[in-house]
């Protein structure tokens, strides 16, 4: 069945959108449409946090829906098609404050309150994780995980130490879960029903388009070439409100069911065109630890919910923070259109900058990453300007495998941030091979890997500081492994 | 009363409901606003064709420079047009004004202004400015003893140049402004501004209304920090002139890359220094010469170079002082106040050379910097003020044992020695910063008090809300005088119809001046309302011609107020609750209103002649911070921060530690990571958060403790102390622990690290480090 409206309750209440409303952004049409202004816009680019909300969506194998924070400005109303949206208007528990709020109250959390409502829905979302949606529920808030919790939420005037002392302080036990508040059995079936139908919205200019299965999204591609999947739009969100790029054919794949799917299968975990950098990062914790830390850093978790790593591949960022990585552990991306499928290796599949070996028929429908054996030493790292949510300047993959001498018998090194595409290095990965894992070889390879590299200078670094890390990047790993100390310990 | 009540707004803030400017509901055929600024940074206006915008459905009206009924403005200096009529002198100066029915129109309508610039070659360093001259206003200086004789006799001098980077105010609210007009050409202007006063007055020179005309209000801003003290005018001007011109709402809100762009920000500076010193570590002479970035126009400059020259000793006695300070002009957005107001910049300099003096002398710096500090009768500024009261050598020696100095000294040493990977550094800095506006005649406040029949207050004071908790601080000191509960008193939004000749709310004066005329206001309605109750207490029955007549010349000092209650000193049993004692004044026609005007007394400053008493007093602090590098990528992170502070007795201790913890972090947030990068062209690279980075909540020290030294003697409002800025400039002991960390991987050699010390910057001393020190091949 195709309908020609979207599906979206906020706060509770049901909304059905047509027409041009469904090409606004989310802060637009919260603010704007519907008057609910405590959602702010700072940035427009997700990198503030100041805009964020919490998405109440379906998911495989939950009865109520999964609940996590976004970035209301850097998303669509077509995007939001058959979820929940809680704002921080709707976040008091029976006209009283909730928790969160009663603690940023308490403990002077907020001072100017622009960024106020952003972080009391970054911290709620984090208390209905921990009180009721994690597999180990918890009762009070720890620090580090409230730190990377609020990783995406910019505050100018307090410091931190005052929101910190808030979440620190609340008792989780007092949090009325937002599926107990909100999760009606009405407006599930509600949603579960519309979750199978595909959607086509057009207006005078524009046309979106949410097929339910891949062939039609192939056959689409066919008919309309010049149309734009939207994966989540974390980058397109940006670039359409800085008048980078407005495209008029938007197609997305969320009503498609496999696209959701992510599954550990004959060695290989294999990710689905709709899986989340999220829930990637929660799949990889035990499976890649050295991944999973990554995407620790990777971005906000408002942007991670949102961000897929599909998305990542297909925007081709030279500095997107999971390519050195796919590149090592030569994942293979799966090309679909209607004349079949076919799968690339990843580090075949960029040709140039910001190009694809890809037809403009073919989507990207899976990435398959082979698991590393355990004995692999696996190092990556991402050097920005601030630790976290910040944009890389330079980033390497290190995979090393040793003979029982502990002599180096395979390396595949990856960079990104220092060429028009992520790179390997094989002069430097053939360098190491036979080397013990000493400073005298990995100085060597360092030196090597400056040749092989064409990095510029721009906004975030000069290209002498990336030359320089390309060489001490090497160096690093070689010093961590021999002091067997690892930067996860404090940055 | 040290209570941590608080913020009146919290409630508002943390469901949502708080209205923000671009929050308030549109009115009936309110238009949207938006400025086309200038896209080179130096050039001739030979022709701007509006033809294609004005054309455009839904383009309501489009506004130049002979539009305005004058033009031209500056706080302290009249030399900027607010619309560019001839030439243009930094990307994003405002040349066109555009108002269109909605959002969507304005965008489209923007790209349609064709302008015609001649380029000429914009000055963008202060390097060129100073080569070819361009200066704003003139030199100023500060001297005290014989310079020469001094360095004659000084065993070890050392001289450099160091320079500071600016700073992005990064108020999450960006400008904006709507302005609703009303009958007889009057127009009301709501703006997120510092200074409402100067809005008032800046709309009604612009556009020709006489300046009763004009009401400005400011409800609240979503982050001030200077960066809206004066620039907010100009966007609340471009608004009211479509206002004014279409008769209709008018609604300006810019976007933050907008902001960033066209809005100026903490000056850089650079400096020449020479300073002469014994083997000791102690200063006997210095010579600063402060250049600063004043971009196009004056702005607020020349207010800001003196506050770093008036900081330039910090907390440090210089026996013998040549200051001198001169503003570059460049092709940049002028340049403004910022949290510190210059007093930053001029600590950065000695705190440096504190540092270098350490390394060259193999000395611990806390040691030199001790040895520095203002004591004793070593306890007069350069500029010849006393510093009274002074708890410096108090502060340093609290926090070098609470912080555990000594034995995290040895730690970092051992561990420095050890690492391969890592190297840490620890460093104490202070602060001494001055309180009052240096322009004396700012030094003033009106406040009103109107106290209702039911008991509960609203005051109106020209202090405006920024976060900083003023409105909170206020309600408490006027709830003190009567010992009311403070959730009784209400602050007001700041109206200019309320308080007219106000200051801005900047210089941390905002509690000191207005709080302190708020107390006058309402010490005025308590006297009032004592004789009223000590009259009734004399006689309780009166008949129906009978009226208390008020007696203000016998003291009613017996008349106590207490917890809402009013009674008889000697006779407790003799009592009235407040709220009947309000009615009765009332139905006996007493005035329940207070109007208190405060000025600052004592101070006074020769510009000219760079002498005199320009603070009230100082506020003072000292930090410690640890810092971890990383030896392969030049990251750094903060593991630690002491902070030891006077605040005197605070008003509301959460606030004040709020203010504490969040200019700490700014200032660490200045001397680390915000980098403002332009092109050659002058284009402003890092005009958003993707690529201007203020400090995220991973960044702030693990371990983070504020203490407050107890202190009775404050002589200002309350025996509070100003807080706002303050601690900001503490942020630079992690840039001065980042100085001693290097001092360890060099071989504690001099380096040339500059503000901000970013990753790149401290990799680059590192390698520079590394090959100095690498092993020579033996011929």
């Amino acid at each position: 069945m195709m309908r020609d409206y979207l599906l979206v309750y906020i706060n509770g209440q049901r909304h059905e959108i047509r027409g041009e409303e469904a090409f606004f952004s989310l802060s637009d049409y919260l603010r704007y449409t519907r008057g609910l202004t405590g959602t702010k816009v700072v940035c427009a680019e997700g990198d503030c946090g100041a805009c964020t909300i919490i998405r109440g969506s379906l998911r495989d194998g939950r009865e109520d829906l999964h609940y996590e924070g976004i970035n209301a400005c850097i998303t669509f109303m077509h995007l939001m098609d058959c979820t929940h949206i809680v704002t921080v208007e709707g976040l008091q528990d029976n006209g009283s404050l909730n928790p969160v709020q009663q603690a940023m109250i308490d403990h002077h959390g907020a001072q100017c309150g622009f960024c106020t409502p952003g972080f009391i829905c970054a911290m709620s979302d984090h208390a209905n994780h921990c009180a009721y949606q994690s597999e180990r529920p918890v009762e009070q808030l720890e620090t580090q995980r409230l730190r990377n919790a609020l990783t995406g939420n910019l505050c100018r005037c307090t410091g931190y130490a005052p929101i910190l002392n808030a979440g620190e302080s609340i008792d989780l036990k007092a949090f009325t879960p937002l599926q107990q508040r909100y999760d009606t059995p009405e407006m599930l079936s509600d949603l579960q029903a519309h979750a199978s139908h595909s959607v086509q919205i057009q207006t005078r200019e524009r046309l979106f388009y949410a097929p339910n299965n891949l062939r039609d999204a192939a056959e689409f591609r066919v008919r309309r070439p010049e149309s734009r999947i939207f994966s989540s739009a974390t980058d397109m969100g940006v670039l359409i409100n800085k008048e980078k790029s407005d495209p008029v054919v938007i197609t997305n794949l969320s009503r498609i069911p496999e696209a959701h799917s992510l599954r550990e299968e004959n060695g290989q975990i294999v990710v689905g065109a709709r899986v989340s950098l999220s829930q990637l990062e929660n799949f990889c914790r035990s499976r890649i630890p050295e991944f999973a830390r990554l995407m620790r850093i990777f971005a906000s978790p408002q942007i991670k919910n949102k961000g897929t790593l599909v998305g990542n591949i297909a925007n081709a960022s030279p500095i997107a923070d999971t390519l050195p990585f796919l590149f090592v552990a030569e994942a293979e991306i799966e090309l679909y259109s209607t004349q079949g499928t076919r799968r690339v290796n990843i580090n075949r599949f960029y040709t140039g900058y910001k190009q694809l070996d890809m037809r403009p028929d073919e989507l990207i429908s899976r990435v398959y990453i082979p698991m590393l054996p355990k004995d692999e030493i696996l190092r990556l790292y991402k050097v920005s300007n601030r630790k976290d949510l910040d944009i890389s300047t330079f980033t390497a993959a290190i995979r090393l495998q040793l003979d029982t001498q502990r002599q180096i018998t395979g390396a595949a090194i990856a960079y990104g941030g220092v060429g028009p595409v992520v790179m390997r290095l094989p002069r430097t990965e053939a360098s190491l091979i036979g080397c013990p894992l000493d400073v005298a070889s990995f100085a060597a390879a360092g030196k090597l890997a400056r040749e092989e590299i064409t990095p510029i200078s721009d906004v975030r670094a000069s290209a002498d500081y990336r030359y320089q890390l390309a060489e001490n990047i090497l160096r690093k790993c070689q010093a961590e492994l021999e002091e067997q100390t690892s930067e996860a310990v404090v940055f | 009363m040290t209570t941590s009540l608080p913020h009146d707004s919290a409630w508002g803030h943390v469901t949502g409901q708080s209205v923000f400017i671009d929050d308030r509901a549109p009115l009936r055929g309110e238009l949207h606003v938006g400025v086309v600024g200038s896209p080179i940074a130096h050039g001739r206006i030979k022709s701007i064709n509006l033809a294609a915008a004005k054309a455009l459905p839904g383009v309501a009206g489009v506004f130049t420079a002979a539009d305005l009924h004058h033009n031209i403005w500056g706080t302290i200096i009249q030399d900027q047009p607010l619309l560019a009529d001839q030439t243009v002198n930094f990307i994003g100066e405002p040349l066109v004004v555009i108002a269109a029915e909605d959002r969507e129109t304005l965008k489209i309508a923007k790209r349609l202004v064709k302008l015609d610039l001649e380029p000429l070659t914009p000055i963008l360093s202060i390097g060129e400015a100073r080569q070819q001259q361009q200066f704003i206003a003139v030199k100023r200086t500060i001297q005290r003893g014989d310079l020469a004789a001094a360095f004659a006799s000084a065993e070890h001098v050392l001289e450099g140049v160091f320079e500071n980077g600016g700073q992005d105010h990064f108020y999450l609210e960006s400008n904006c402004a709507v302005v609703y007009p009303g009958e007889r050409g009057n127009l009301e202007v709501h703006s997120s501004s510092q200074h409402p006063t100067e809005v008032q007055h800046l709309v009604a020179e612009a556009l020709g209304l006489k300046q009763h005309q004009v009401t400005c209000i400011v409800k609240r801003m979503g982050g001030g920090f200077g960066g809206k003290e004066s620039q907010a005018a100009p966007f609340a001007v471009f608004a009211a002139l479509a206002a004014q011109k279409l008769g209709r709402p008018a609604r300006l809100v810019l976007s933050k890359d907008e902001d960033m762009v066209m809005t100026g920000k903490r000056h850089p500076f650079q400096t020449d220094y020479k300073v002469g010193f014994n083997a000791e570590g102690r200063i006997v002479a210095a010579e600063i010469h402060l250049y600063s970035d004043g971009g196009a126009y004056a702005d607020l400059s020349t207010s800001v170079l003196e506050r770093a020259m008036l900081h330039s000793d910090n907390a440090y006695y210089l026996p013998v002082a040549l200051i001198t300070g001169q503003i570059c002009r460049t092709h940049t957005p002028p340049n403004t106040a910022f949290r510190g107001f210059g007093g930053p910049q001029g600590v950065a300099v000695i705190e440096h050379i504190l540092e270098d003096m350490a390394i060259y002398l193999n000395k611990d710096a806390y040691a030199v910097r001790r040895r520095n500090c203002y004591e004793g009768e070593r306890n007069t500024t350069p500029y010849g003020q006393v510093v009274e009261n002074n708890v410096l050598p108090q502060l340093f020696d609290g926090l070098h044992a609470s912080a555990d100095y000594a034995r995290r000294r040895e730690e970092i040493a051992a561990f420095n020695a050890a690492s391969q990977t890592q190297i840490k550094g620890l460093a104490m800095t202070a602060v001494k910063f001055g309180i009052s506006f240096t322009t004396r005649f700012l030094n003033q406040g009106n406040a009103l008090v109107n106290l209702h029949r039911d008991g509960s207050f609203q005051v109106s004071t020209g202090a405006t809300e920024m976060g900083q908790g003023v409105h909170t601080k206020i309600a408490q000191i006027v709830a003190e005088v009567f010992d009311v509960p403070a959730t009784q008193v209400m602050v007001m939004a700041t109206s200019t119809e309320r308080n007219h000749n106000t200051s801005p709310t900047a210089a941390s004066s905002g509690t000191d001046i207005n709080g302190a005329a708020a107390q006058l206001a309402a010490e005025q309605i308590r006297d009032r309302l004592a004789a009223c109750v000590a009259a009734h207490f004399e006689q309780p029955e009166r008949g129906p011609l009978e009226e208390i007549e008020l007696d203000m010349v016998r003291s009613h000092a017996h008349i106590v107020f207490e917890k809402g209650e009013i009674y008889h000193r000697d006779q407790p049993e003799l009592r009235i609750s407040f709220e009947d004692a309000v009615n009765m004044a009332y139905l006996n026609r007493i005035s329940l209103s207070g109007y208190g005007f405060f000025k600052i007394p004592g101070i006074g400053f020769d510009k000219e002649q760079g002498v005199g008493t320009p603070f009230r007093y100082f506020t003072n602090g000292v930090a410690a911070s640890e810092v971890l590098i990383d030896r392969f990528t030049g990251e750094l992170k903060v593991l630690r921060t002491d902070i030891l502070m006077d605040l005197g007795r605070p008003i509301n201790e959460a606030i004040d530690y709020g203010q504490v913890s969040g200019a700490f972090v700014q200032g660490m947030g200045w001397v680390t990571s915000e980098n403002l990068v332009m092109n050659p062209e002058g284009h402003l690279l890092s005009h958003s958060p993707t690529t201007y980075k203020i400090p995220n909540i991973q960044d702030t020290p693990r371990q983070f403790n504020i203490k407050l030294l107890s202190n009775h003697e404050a002589k200002n409002v309350r025996g509070s102390k100003a807080v706002g800025e303050p601690p900001l400039l503490l942020g630079l002991s992690v840039w001065a622990a980042v100085k001693n960390a290097l001092s360890y991987a060099n071989g504690r050699q001099l380096t040339g690290l500059k503000i901000p010390a970013t990753a790149e910057s401290i990799l680059r001393e590192l390698g520079a480090a590394e090959a100095a020190h690498a092993p020579q091949p033996v011929a």
